[in-house]
């Protein structure tokens, strides 16, 4: 899990041009640079690689990138216990 | 003088990046010292498409974006099709040796008219490619933003905060060449003080590729402007731009002015997709060489659109004789597209920043590719190696698929108010 974390940070990082040290639990998105357009590609990107489905609801609840990152962590590893 | 009779408008700095070279500089010293940019290469359409091809074409070189994210202090990632990130950085190297990053002028005064014969074509084959070749309903979010074609105009306003009137034009090889006229009327009806003008395209794609070669009007080894056996054009990539700017406001400011525009003509042929006229090509000449008060007596560098096709050049020939009549074996000629290629939109912006440091040096760029004399091509052709000139004039032309014609005279800049 530590090594999907780390490899999802990555991604988000270089898919939303987002610095990683800014990339803490508890900051917002807006704080870690995430905004519509990022949000979107972030998803977007993590479809074509995990091979999930990340409808826009899935988000809705996501205040904080740790909630965020939350999201993504769950549909992937659903998908691979599946 | 230029388009408006109040106001003289000048040229106040320059931008390249081709297969020539990563600035305005090293593309002039490359055509200066007859490099060609043009190479044979592999175009792979991948699992989806056809085998891969080889084919000449005069690509840019190096890695661009990483000292271009550098200088802006920003990162685009995926946000931009390639010929967006050509606009940018030829953007920037002009407006910077114009002494402009960061003026407040740039803000309210400043237009930007940027022409391109395409659009975001690497970024629209990616597309296709997921959704014909992989089937793929969903394709990514900046897809749009990345294809349409007024990506790189909105791209440089952002990027250098050009609040101003800002667009894209198009009219395929001669793109470039009407946005510096749209660019140049801007400023002379008041609208804006200073206008980035210029073009790029990046169209060597797979795809993109196999569409030209279906025109038939491709050579298969490379382009040879006004020679004997000539078979076609070769397709460049790359962007250029210049600044135009109102004199007066240059001179104000302490601008270094490189050059005047003089005259522009625009035509349309109303004739033919893929062949030119006569009458289009001399009308758009002769008036801008009006429009610039050009005499008997001036030596002009004609730096002609000179694609390698058997039919442009034969044209534009006949076009030069039925202009500069007696005169027209005294006018040095060049054709730069033997060196970087045929950047369609992009074209005719780079060959005037080409063409504007060869006057300036005072040296005319020899053609390359030539094998032998045309008689259909009597000019006084420069070639072999560069040749001192004397002319303080270039007449720069654009004649498009479709008939759609431009020509650009610029003049060695002459202060009256320095004179006087």
């Amino acid at each position: 899990m530590t090594a999907l974390h780390d490899e999802l940070v990555e991604l988000i990082a270089s898919e939303a041009l987002v610095d990683k040290e800014k990339l803490k639990p508890e900051a917002t998105l807006a704080d870690v640079g995430l905004d519509s357009v990022g949000v979107v590609s972030v998803a977007f990107a993590v479809e074509e690689k995990y091979g999930v489905e990340l409808p826009e609801e899935a988000f809705a609840d996501a205040t904080n990138f740790g909630q965020f990152l939350a999201v993504l962590e769950t549909a992937i590893e659903s998908k691979v216990g599946s | 003088m230029g388009p408006g009779a109040q106001r003289r408008i000048v040229v106040t700095g320059l931008g390249a990046v081709c297969a020539l070279g990563a600035n305005a500089s090293e593309t002039w010293a490359a055509a200066r010292d007859g490099r060609s940019g043009i190479r044979r290469h592999v175009f792979d359409a991948g699992p989806n498409g056809p085998e891969a091809h080889e084919t000449p074409a005069a690509l840019v070189e190096g890695d661009i974006v990483a000292p271009l994210e550098a200088a802006l202090g920003r990162r685009f990632g995926q946000s931009l099709d390639p010929f967006a990130i050509l606009a940018l950085a030829v953007a920037h190297e002009a407006l910077d040796q114009a002494g402009l990053l960061g003026s407040a002028a740039l803000e309210r005064r400043t237009a930007v008219v940027l022409g391109h014969g395409f659009a975001g074509i690497h970024s629209l084959e990616a597309a296709f490619d997921r959704f014909y070749g992989r089937k793929a309903a969903k394709l990514h979010p900046v897809t749009v933003p990345k294809v349409m074609v007024s990506a790189p105009v909105s791209a440089v306003a952002i990027t250098f905060g050009i609040k101003g009137p800002v667009f894209a034009v198009s009219s395929a090889c001669s793109s470039s060449g009407h946005a510096i006229a749209q660019g140049a009327s801007l400023i002379a009806s008041g609208q804006c003080d200073i206008a980035l003008v210029g073009g790029s395209e990046a169209i060597a794609t797979p795809g993109c590729l196999r569409a030209w070669e279906g025109l038939q009007a491709m050579s298969p080894t490379t382009c040879r402007p006004f020679s004997a056996g000539r078979d076609g054009m070769t397709i460049g990539e790359g962007g250029a731009a210049m600044v135009l700017e109102d004199a007066d406001h240059a001179r104000a400011r302490g601008a270094m002015i490189l050059a005047e525009l003089g005259g522009v003509g625009l035509s349309s042929d109303a004739f033919h997709w893929t062949q030119p006229s006569l009458e289009g090509a001399v009308t758009a000449m002769a008036a801008a060489c009006e429009q610039a008060g050009l005499t008997d007596g001036d030596q002009v560098l004609i730096s002609t659109h000179g694609t390698g096709t058997p039919l442009n050049d034969k044209n534009e020939a006949a076009a030069i004789h039925a202009v500069f009549g007696a005169r027209a074996g005294r006018q040095p000629v060049i054709a730069t597209k033997s060196a970087h290629g045929h950047l369609i939109g992009a074209a005719t912006a780079l060959q005037g920043v080409i063409g504007l440091q060869a006057l300036r040096a005072g040296l005319a760029p020899p053609i390359l590719g030539w094998l032998g004399r045309d008689p259909d091509c009597d000019l006084d052709l420069v070639l072999g190696e560069a040749r001192p000139i004397e002319a303080d004039a270039l007449l720069l032309n654009a004649f498009a698929f479709g008939g759609l014609n431009t020509s650009l005279v610029f003049r060695l800049w002459r202060d009256a108010a320095a004179t006087a």
